[in-house]
């Protein structure tokens, strides 16, 4: 998952593997809730991690599974 | 004898942790963890060391999205006597490759009694490949993920209770990449794929998964770091994979009050402490047992993140290495308070509610 390869998909299943890398300004509460919310939007997350931390902002490094209808 | 204390052990796969980065070399430390605890639940990334594992009742191997799972509270574990394991393979692999796995999976019925098959391929090429995130970490897809979920089925049906999945990898044994990491540097570029195709198959079907990646075998190499040894003994990485997945406990829903009474369940509350890399805890099972009040361990085990307790502000046991980490595990099972290990020890204040 490169920087330049962010948002790269299979091209031939209904069901696709994303790569994604998210930046996410921190906000009080639950820290999961708020990267789950996050890549919800994106997609069903299959694996993830915050990668690095700048004061409030969070680097999140993923892959997550997008279906067709 | 005091209870035992369910103890998580995460070293994440692909960020080139100095303990737990390379072929299995976290498996020492689950071994001490499983003295210290009695009860250790870790993933296939600290056990898996290719033709080399460790048995162990007390450790229980569960893959890395039902580790995630289980510490969100969403998952029981019920350990089991035996599972029969599916054999899944990817049709990308080589007929002579296949071969040497299925010789594989014959010696581990013939020597070790494990219960393997059915055994399935893919209808087409699962077209892995593998990738770097701008951390460093590795990464990486499958291009055809329906035809694994379509295989998985097929093996659920026909009766496996647990599956191992073998996809052929792409290689380049001329990488720096590779070199480094033979080297004792760098991180495993095969751990991402391999993580994101076993959380694939174990999500969608509800049982125990593994992987392994089929690859040629590499020249010899004198100055071979001890730490990668493991994965050139063999044609295959597939040993480790059956042994950790014919004992791994089942994966139940959780709460279920149809299995809530089996006294041997291992529960998401049963969890007594966590145990993972200083610099790496912002993965999903640390943050849901730290958020569940569950004490995190933070053992200082260099990798290529520093995303470190001051980072996220979560507040941890500090361990400078594992067998600080045994020690503070066997401190919480005998109830014994870490604050009071340490020097100095502060007065308490008449308000003090910290």
């Amino acid at each position: 998952m490169k920087p330049s390869l962010a948002n790269t998909k299979s091209e031939t299943a209904a069901m696709k593997l994303v790569a994604l890398e998210l930046r996410l300004t921190r906000k009080p509460g639950s820290l999961l809730s708020q990267v789950e919310v996050a890549l919800a939007d994106q997609g069903r997350p299959l694996r993830w991690a915050i990668t690095a931390v700048s004061g409030e902002e969070l680097q999140i490094e993923a892959v997550v599974v997008q279906e067709s209808p | 004898m005091t209870a035992p204390l369910p103890t998580l052990l995460v070293i994440p796969t692909g960020i080139g942790c100095s303990i737990g980065g390379y072929a299995g070399d976290g498996l020492p430390v689950a071994r001490l963890l499983a003295a210290a605890s009695s009860c250790v639940i870790t993933h296939p990334n600290v056990m898996n060391g290719a033709a080399l594992y460790w048995s162990d009742s007390r450790i229980h191997y569960v893959e890395g999205s039902g580790l995630d799972r289980f510490a969100a509270g969403r998952l029981a574990l019920r350990p089991v006597r035996s599972q029969r394991i599916g054999l899944l393979f990817d049709a990308g692999i080589e007929p002579e490759l296949q071969r040497r796995h299925l010789q594989v999976a014959d010696g581990c019925r013939a020597t070790l009694g494990l219960d393997i098959g059915p055994v399935v391929s893919t209808e087409v090429a699962l077209d892995v490949s593998l990738e770097q995130g701008p951390s460093g970490a590795s990464w990486g897809r499958l291009g055809q993920p329906e035809a694994l979920l379509r295989a998985g089925e097929r093996l659920k049906k026909a009766g496996a209770t647990a599956i191992a999945v073998v996809s052929r990898f792409p290689e380049d044994p001329e990488s720096e990449s590779l070199a480094a990491y033979r080297s004792g540097g760098g991180v495993d570029v095969l751990a991402g794929a391999e993580a994101v195709i076993s959380h694939l198959l174990c999500e969608q079907l509800g049982i125990p998964c593994a992987h392994a990646p089929a690859l040629s075998p590499l020249p010899l190499n004198p100055e071979l770091d001890p730490r990668a040894a493991g994965e050139e003994l063999g044609t295959t990485f597939l040993p480790c994979v059956l042994v950790g997945l014919s004992r791994a406990p089942d994966l139940l829903a959780w709460p279920s009050s149809g299995n809530a009474a089996t006294p041997e369940l291992l529960r998401p509350d049963d969890v007594g402490a966590v145990v993972a890399p200083a610099g790496a805890l912002g993965g999903s099972a640390v943050l849901s047992c730290a958020e569940r009040g569950v004490p995190v361990i933070a053992v200082e085990n260099p990798c290529v993140l520093q995303v470190s307790a001051a980072a996220l502000g979560l507040e941890v046991l500090p361990a400078t290495n594992y067998t600080d980490a045994a020690g503070l595990v066997m401190a919480l099972r005998e109830g014994v308070a870490p604050r009071s290990l340490i020097r100095p020890l502060s007065i308490l204040a008449p308000n003090q509610e910290a």
